[in-house]
Order: C-alpha cells, then sequence, then structure tokens
C-alpha cells in the first residue's frame, strides 16, 4: 500500500485481479507518455504512473482503477514526493470526505 | 489526451464569443441537417436571456421571438440525429465494451464536471424566470431544446467532429460559444460565462463574488460546489463561532464551518481531540440539532517549499472512533488494513 497525497494504491495479488481487467483496454496516456491516475481539474497537476504499465478503469469517473506495472514504476506529482511502486497490480482510490447525506471526492 | 486538453479547455472558456465562427458552425449544422435555414441569429448575453427573449421578452438588440417566428426546434434533426447516428457508429466498430472504453477515455470525466455547471445553470434560470406554475413548465421546456454549445464539450471529444463531417457544425459552435437554440427560421445563440471559479475538484467555487456570471447580470453564487445566496457570502468574512452556531440551516452552516476553518473553529469552542494515532488526530465537535462534526486532522507528509508541513482537515463520519479509522475511511478501506509502506 502506497500513497501519495489524495491517491492510494493498494498492492493486488495476481490472484485477486479481476479477469475482465487482464484482457481490458488501458486508458491513454497523456501528452507526456504518463499514465494520469488523478488530475487536478484547475492545476492540471496529476498524480501520474511513468514507464511501462497499463491502468485500467473500472466503472465511475473516480475508480476504483486497476494499475499493472510488469517491471515496476514511479508515481510523480507536482507538488508531492514520487514513489516508487514495486512490479504488479494495484487498485488506485481516490480519497474521499464525509459530507452528511453524500460523500465527495479530496482533491489536492 | 492532447485532444481532450483542447475540449477540456472548450468546456472551461470564459469571455466573448466569436461571432462569425459560432453563426458559420449554426449555419454548417443546419446543412449538414438538409435544412436551410435559419433565416437569421439572435444573440443573447446568458442563457436566461436567451429563454427570456424566447418567452417574448426583448433581448439587448430589442429582438423579442414568438413562436411563429422561429418555428419548431430543430434541435432533433440539427444536433440529435447525427449524434445518435456517430454514436451507432462507434457502437458499431468498437462493439459494446469498446465504446464503453472509449467513452471513460474521452468524455467521461470532463462531462462528470460539466454536467455539474449544466444543472446549476438550468436551475438558475428556472428559479429566477419561473414566477408560477406554468412559466416553469415554459422555461423547463425551452431549456429542453438548448443545445449546450461549449458545454457539449465532453460529448464532442468522444466523437470525430471533422469540419466535413455530421457533428462538424456542432463542434464549431461549442469552440466559439455558449449554448444555442436551433429553430426552423431563427437560432438563438449565448454568449459565454464572463466569469467562471472553480475549485481544484471543479466545483462551482468562489468566495467574494459569484462563481458563475455572464454578461447580462445572470450569475450564480457557490462556495465549494455549494449553492448559496449571494448576500450570504458578504456575511462570511465577519462570521464567529456565536453566528455559526445559531445559523439554523445545516447547509448554509456547514459553508460557514468551512469558510471559517474548522481549525479556528475547534480552538475558539474549546474542543479537544479524542483520538491520536500515528495516522493523525480526530476531533469530534457536537452541534446542537445535528449530527456531530468528526473530522481527521492530517499533517501532508510531503514538506511545502518553506519546508514546513500542510496540516488539513478532512471530515469523516460521526460514527469513526479512531484517527486511524477516520483516514482508512477516506480510501474506503478497513482500518486494519490502512499500513502505507510509503507515503509523500
Amino acid at each position: 500500500m502506497y500513497r501519495q497525497g489524495d491517491v492510494l494504491m493498494v498492492s493486488l495479488a495476481p490472484d485477486a485481479v479481476p479477469a475482465a481487467a487482464v484482457d481490458a483496454p488501458s486508458e491513454p496516456r497523456d501528452g507526456r507518455g504518463r499514465l494520469v491516475l488523478a488530475l487536478g481539474e484547475v492545476t492540471g497537476h496529476a498524480h501520474a504512473v511513468v514507464g511501462p504499465g497499463r491502468l485500467i478503469r473500472e466503472a465511475g469517473v473516480f475508480g476504483p482503477m486497476l494499475l499493472h506495472v510488469p517491471d515496476g514504476a514511479r508515481v510523480v506529482h507536482e507538488e508531492h514526493a514520487a514513489i516508487s511502486l514495486p512490479k504488479g497490480w494495484y487498485r488506485v482510490v481516490r480519497q474521499r470526505e464525509y459530507v452528511p447525506g453524500s460523500v465527495r471526492i479530496v482533491a489536492d | 489526451m492532447a485532444e481532450m486538453d483542447s475540449w477540456r479547455t472548450v468546456a472551461a472558456a470564459t469571455g466573448a464569443a466569436d461571432r462569425a465562427a459560432a453563426e458559420e458552425g449554426i449555419r454548417l449544422a443546419y446543412r449538414s441537417a438538409g435544412l436551410t435555414g435559419p433565416e437569421r441569429v439572435v444573440w443573447a448575453r446568458s442563457p436566461r436571456e436567451a429563454v427570456q427573449v424566447l418567452m417574448g421578452t426583448p433581448g439587448p438588440d430589442g429582438a423579442a421571438l414568438t413562436g411563429d417566428e422561429t418555428g419548431a426546434s430543430v434541435r432533433p434533426a440539427v444536433l440529435s440525429a447525427p449524434w445518435a447516428a456517430e454514436r451507432d457508429r462507434a457502437h458499431r466498430r468498437l462493439g459494446p465494451q469498446g465504446w464503453s472504453g472509449h467513452w471513460h477515455a474521452t468524455g467521461a470525466g470532463l462531462w462528470e464536471s460539466t454536467r455539474v455547471l449544466v444543472d446549476r445553470i438550468r436551475a438558475g434560470v428556472v428559479e429566477q424566470l419561473a414566477d408560477g406554475r406554468e412559466t416553469e413548465t415554459r422555461v423547463r421546456l425551452l431549456l429542453l431544446d438548448a443545445a449546450l454549445g461549449q458545454h457539449d464539450a465532453a460529448w464532442l471529444s468522444a466523437f470525430d467532429t471533422d469540419r466535413p463531417g455530421p457533428l462538424g457544425g456542432a463542434a464549431m459552435v461549442a469552440r466559439a460559444a455558449g449554448w444555442w437554440w436551433p429553430y426552423e427560421r431563427v437560432a438563438v445563440v449565448c454568449e459565454r460565462p464572463t466569469e467562471l471559479h472553480r475549485d481544484e475538484a471543479g466545483r462551482l467555487d468562489r468566495a467574494d463574488g459569484p462563481a458563475l456570471g455572464y454578461e447580462d447580470g445572470f450569475e450564480l453564487y457557490a462556495w465549494r460546489g455549494m449553492p448559496v445566496p449571494g448576500e450570504f457570502l458578504g456575511e462570511l468574512a465577519s462570521l464567529d463561532p456565536k453566528r455559526i452556531r445559531d445559523e439554523e440551516n445545516a447547509e448554509l452552516r456547514r459553508v460557514m464551518l468551512e469558510f471559517y476553518g474548522y481549525d479556528r473553529y475547534l480552538a475558539e469552542s474549546g474542543a479537544v481531540p479524542v483520538h491520536r494515532d500515528e495516522t493523525g488526530i480526530l476531533w469530534r465537535l457536537e452541534l446542537l440539532g445535528d449530527e456531530d462534526v468528526v473530522m481527521v486532522e492530517v499533517v501532508n507528509s510531503t514538506p511545502e517549499p518553506d519546508g514546513t508541513s500542510r496540516t488539513y482537515w478532512l471530515r469523516v463520519p460521526p460514527t469513526t472512533r479512531t484517527a486511524r479509522e477516520g483516514v482508512a475511511w477516506t480510501f474506503g478501506i478497513a482500518a486494519e488494513v490502512y499500513q502505507p509502506l510509503r507515503q509523500t
């Protein structure tokens, strides 16, 4: 389990990876060739993965998403220190906040 | 992604429309649909003003329109039909699952934030123009005829919008102007907002003025996405804990608390931390006649450029008992599972 700001990456055992995800298409990379885990709508700051890998969006706009980095990867952000991820599968979770009657996503 | 960035910019664009390009786009959309019109294009300064003009109130150039002058809505032919055809084409080409992936990679995220904006504009127009059940129905029906111009960006991003294609006209309007109403003989088209202020999560957000404003004075106020009355914002600068406690509307009280700062309110109200562990501090604040405010105080692991660490508060469910449980909840996992090996 690794955390960069409002994004948590929880490592998944290979047998816990949903079968549908293995063949699912990957999210496209951004203009700089990165896989964007979360994008700040206004600043454009992004939690992004550099290096080979695939990002699979499961359901819903804010994820959860699955990340596969066969050789390991680095997660970068404009305001947070980079994180090195060992190779494998991860579930990517965005932080949320309690609001009476609903729940909303945190953005940093 | 570069393409998505450009559509993102379109959706959030403010300032004067490119009227020539918008009118060319409108005419192109009519032609692509096999229509000759519109005979004329009428400009309005906001969606509210456009609806007023369509209800017979003279607009800025003195033009008031009646159903006889405009003819019937041609939105189905000009926008809905080409759209449905393009969607079918994409469906056939990509398959249901492929289409779903394509939509998630293109419009889904942008629509999520744009939809909120569109809903707020619709609600604002209804609220400000409807003075009875009859006018309300009328306003709502007119809003259904609207094409969303720049706010169609999310949908357009999922399709091929080359100029000669079926959606070329709609894409040109989207890049040049705000909402538009295509009728047989007349098209009504809006300027873009003059003000649009959103927070990092894309929610309408401004403390010292309208979060969304148009040239004709159509304005919407919001604090971190929460719609608030304009005069309420003026009061925020002079808040004190007693005023916050006395506020009976729970939603407005939440806005007040957020604006005032939970930390400051906690300190001045003599609140005490109820639990502390290596993940942070848990605070509980009792509110009369409302559920308790329970928050985790967390220190950002990455120091700011000046070397200090930023502290922030996240509200968690009132049932939360420990700081770890609170932080784990913010990520949707159980307290005993929350164990980051490294965090920045």
